[in-house]
């Protein structure tokens, strides 16, 4: 069941080459068909040379994640051409620079150095010849390929016309055939998973975002920071990842709705702070976006090592939500729902993801329609209540109140009387311990209420996945037979055991990106799921759909 | 509880030691409390916050609001406090393993980046409520349980740290003097951009000073004009001068990065949230 219709594009140099641009810029062409797409750019940790690439697949249908084989790869240097070799697909073109690379019978090569040069930028300009040959290899009109070197490619936009013109008109001549790209119907935006996030964030009301820079969480704080005057956040950069998180809390005070986000790294100095939100009941939203690990691991690549350091934040006791989206579509309406969530619960909550839906980039259409009701309001004191902060109620939960006020507002890090004040007596402390216990069983009543797991498709088969693990997975089920039902737990903490449980006798295949199996780990422990198979992929790169499908192939049978 | 209907100091027991410097400081900020308060600056809108240390329990000894916070962080704390609403007027009471160890990265960028927010310090030259060992104000040779035969490191010298960082206004009180600390905190507290009152707290139990500041306490008429005078005042050992050490005034950071603009009291309601993110959305098409 092949899905002939993905038409995937990559391109391929070192840093400083414009090899991300040109993704984006392909993917843009693509919208001007009204094709889907998906992005996703794998890069290295450094500033200049080594090897970069960006990969595009594209459809008329939705496309959940990219492919590795290519049927057009545009290789600016040797060291592409070598690498990328293996990902050409069969009757694919391959791009070469006949100024880094032999000449060779197959595929086609243009002295790229040589005609870079007379430009003032010579190589970044070079990344606009990728764009170039899709434009000729796709059968695009010169005009069409100029309006969007206008708008990709603004800067010093009368070089790039002109490197484009030169490129586009060589290929054109050289060679024998194009690819006709069928026309689609989509008119949507293009997202990362961190804008979609950071944008749901802010529609639902976000007032700031402080965050200490760590790939692959960097990108949010550049976002708000560009975005400050028209969103209204106001960003903060600060000294380390212990001021973000304990600034975080200081905010809530006067009751500002704020997010800080990193990789696991800056989140492992911003424990003792997460308990400390635990403690004071102060709803800070933390993202965390995973790259591999152990310690400073491989920085720019994906991996969902960090699902039980996320499970497990904060030392003591004390309710902790922690969700990851499956789509950067839903990266943008969860990120809205947890900031409620954490300010109902008043407690803190985590926003999981990884690399690969923080940096990939999708079509997808939005719109904002959070009408329905979410119930989840946050609970403010009467103006004449006699106040107190930690006052114990049925579900646990204190009301709110903000400075400036006449009333007195003590949030506290010790244990503590309803007041707020400093306490070590036995009853008060078993009480604390009671209303925390208290609100999360409140906060599972209300999850019960709500979408906590996504399920896709219909089959004998039962594969659970999570995070942006599902992206590889439902594109993977386009290319197989196999007949199953997607399984993707959404919320992780409290996890949804109500919806789960009923699956305790299937044979489940789990699919994951880490060594160890964490979420197979998960479901035996919390719902007595026993996987069959547990897929995993420890590598740094996501799955590829056609390769997994195999794989899943191979544990159904 | 009201705060207008009640005191400034609570009615928690107060559990320092008999004779500790802390008394002094409580009492000055208490005092300070009422003058600001009768400069306008309310308890409604004043926050405060500390550290975790003998220095902390002064959170639980006054009837403000705010939020008892981490060892090393409140500074950062009452940033955050500050920073979502500019209205606020934030205070937070630190020690010196506190305030100079574990969060001194922290004091530095705040000065540096001249957040509108007051630090005292309850300076005591060791640990107190871990039972007394060094600090990173100790003097050399300082014995405590950690370090039995004597530390081997020299004190760092905080104000200096923190007028080489921009600090905009350094003083230094002493609790034997309350009328003049008083003073010096409201001060402190009516600067705009970041300040700071480092006590100097003798510990009677694990580090007392009285006898040695007694001595060499001696009241400064004037701060410096410059800083350099200012560090050449810090860096003083035979005479230990208290008062304003320095003042300068600057823009501060909430001002610099978000100008006219208050997180949390002037929002934009649903609808033009809405939009702004539609109009990106749109941009990204
Ligand atoms: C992260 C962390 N580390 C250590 C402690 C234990 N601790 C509590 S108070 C304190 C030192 C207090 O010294 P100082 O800040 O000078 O305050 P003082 O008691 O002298 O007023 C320490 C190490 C803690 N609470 N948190
Ligand atoms: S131990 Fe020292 S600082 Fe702590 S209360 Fe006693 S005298 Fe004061």
């Amino acid at each position: 069941m092949e899905d002939e219709d993905v038409f995937t594009y990559m391109v391929g140099g070192k840093a400083g080459e414009g090899v991300k641009k040109a993704g984006t810029a392909a993917t843009d062409l693509f919208l001007d068909l009204g094709r889907e797409s998906f992005q996703m750019n794998d890069y290295q940790s450094l500033i200049r040379g080594g090897h970069n690439f960006s990969v595009v697949s594209t459809s008329i249908r939705e496309v959940y994640s990219h492919h590795m084989e290519a049927d057009l790869i545009v290789n600016l240097d040797e060291r592409s051409r070598k690498i990328h070799e293996e990902h050409l697909a069969e009757e694919g073109l391959m791009f070469y620079n006949l100024d880094d690379s032999e000449e060779r019978d197959e595929g086609l090569g243009l002295p790229l150095d040589e005609m870079a040069k007379e430009y003032s930028k010579p190589d970044l300009i070079k990344g606009v010849a990728g764009i170039a040959v899709l434009a000729a290899y796709t059968g695009m009109d010169q005009k069409d390929l100029e309006d969007l070197i206008e708008k990709e490619y603004s800067r010093g936009v009368e070089e790039n016309l002109s490197f484009a013109k030169e490129v586009y008109k060589e290929v054109e001549e050289k060679i024998d055939k194009t690819i006709n790209l069928e026309k689609g119907k989509t008119d949507s935006t293009v997202l990362t998973g961190n804008e979609s996030l950071s944008l749901g964030a802010a529609a639902g009301g976000l007032d700031m975002y402080i965050g200490y820079p760590m790939t692959p969480a960097s990108s949010i704080l550049h976002f708000f920071a560009a975005h400050k005057d028209d969103l209204r956040v106001m960003p903060i950069h600060p000294e380390n990842e212990i001021a973000v998180a304990n600034m975080a809390v200081g905010a809530t005070v006067p009751g500002a709705r704020v997010m800080v986000g990193s990789s696991g790294g800056g989140l492992a100095l911003m424990e003792e702070t997460i308990s400390l939100a635990g403690m004071t009941e102060a709803p800070v939203l933390f993202v965390l976006s995973s790259r591999p690990g152990p310690s400073t691991g491989v920085p720019t690549y994906t991996e969902q090592g960090d699902l039980s350091f996320a499970l497990n934040q904060g030392h003591g006791e004390f309710p902790l939500i922690v969700a990851s989206p499956g789509s950067v579509k839903e990266a943008f309406f969860l990120s809205k729902e947890m900031l409620d969530l954490v300010w109902k619960y008043q407690t803190p909550g985590i926003f999981l993801t990884e690399k690969h839906l923080s940096e990939s980039a999708k079509t997808l259409g939005l719109d904002l329609d959070f009408s329905d009701e979410d119930g989840l309001e946050t609970k403010m004191a009467d103006e004449d209540d006699d106040y107190k902060r930690y006052e114990k109620t049925e579900d646990g939960i204190s009301a709110l109140k903000f400075p400036p006020s006449k009333d007195l507002i003590k949030w506290n890090s010790y244990e503590h009387d309803e007041l707020g004040y400093t306490t070590e007596d036995a009853e008060t402390v078993k009480n604390m311990h009671d209303k925390r216990r208290e609100k999360n069983e409140t906060l599972i009543l209300d999850l019960k209420d709500m979408n906590t797991v996504n399920e896709f498709g219909e089959g004998d088969a039962v594969i659970f996945t999570f995070g942006s693990t599902t992206l590889s997975v439902r594109e993977a089920l386009k290319f197989t037979d196999i007949e199953a039902k997607v399984v993707q737990p959404v919320f992780l903490k409290p996890f949804p055991i109500w919806e789960l449980e009923r699956y305790m006798d299937e044979e489940v295949i789990v699919v994951e990106q880490n060594s160890t199996g964490q979420l197979a780990k998960l479901l035996r422990e919390k719902c007595g799921i026993k996987p069959k198979t547990v897929i995993r992929k420890y590598d740094g790169r996501p799955f590829g759909p056609r390769k997994l499908a195999e794989k899943l192939e191979g544990a159904i049978e | 509880m009201k705060l207008d209907e009640s005191e400034v100091e609570s009615e928690v027991e107060n559990t320092w030691c008999i004779g500790c410097g802390n008394f002094g400081l409580l009492n000055s900020v208490k005092n300070a409390v009422k003058k600001l308060e009768d400069e306008g600056i309310g308890k409604d809108r004043l926050l405060i916050s500390a550290g975790i240390g003998c220095h902390g329990k002064i959170f639980d000894y006054l009837n403000l609001s705010g939020l008892y916070s981490l060892h090393g962080r409140e500074s950062v704390t009452i940033q955050g406090m500050k920073f979502a609403n500019p209205n606020l007027k934030v205070m937070a009471f630190g020690g010196d393993g506190d305030a100079y160890g574990e969060g001194l990265a922290h004091l530095i960028f705040a000065a540096k980046r001249n957040a509108d927010i007051t630090m005292i310090i309850h300076n005591n030259g060791n640990y107190a409520l871990t039972t007394g060992q060094k600090s990173p104000t100790s003097v050399q040779g300082f014995k405590g349980p950690s370090s039995p035969e004597g530390s081997v490191d020299e004190p760092i010298n905080p104000l200096k740290v923190l007028l080489s960082s921009d600090a905009g206004f350094i003083a230094r009180g002493y609790p034997g003097k309350m009328q003049h600390l008083t003073e010096v905190i409201v001060e402190a507290g009516d600067h705009q951009g970041f300040s700071l009152v480092d006590v100097l707290q003798p510990c009677v139990t694990f580090n007392d000073t009285y006898e040695k500041y007694n001595e060499l306490v001696e009241v400064l008429d004037e701060p410096a004009e410059t800083r350099k005078e200012a560090v050449e005042l810090v860096e003083k050992e035979e005479r230990l001068p208290i008062g304003v050490l320095y003042k300068e005034k600057m823009p501060v950071f909430n001002e610099k990065v978000y100008p006219e603009k208050n997180p949390v009291e002037d929002r934009m309601d649903e609808k033009e949230r809405f939009e702004a993110v539609k109009k990106i959305l749109d941009e990204k098409r």
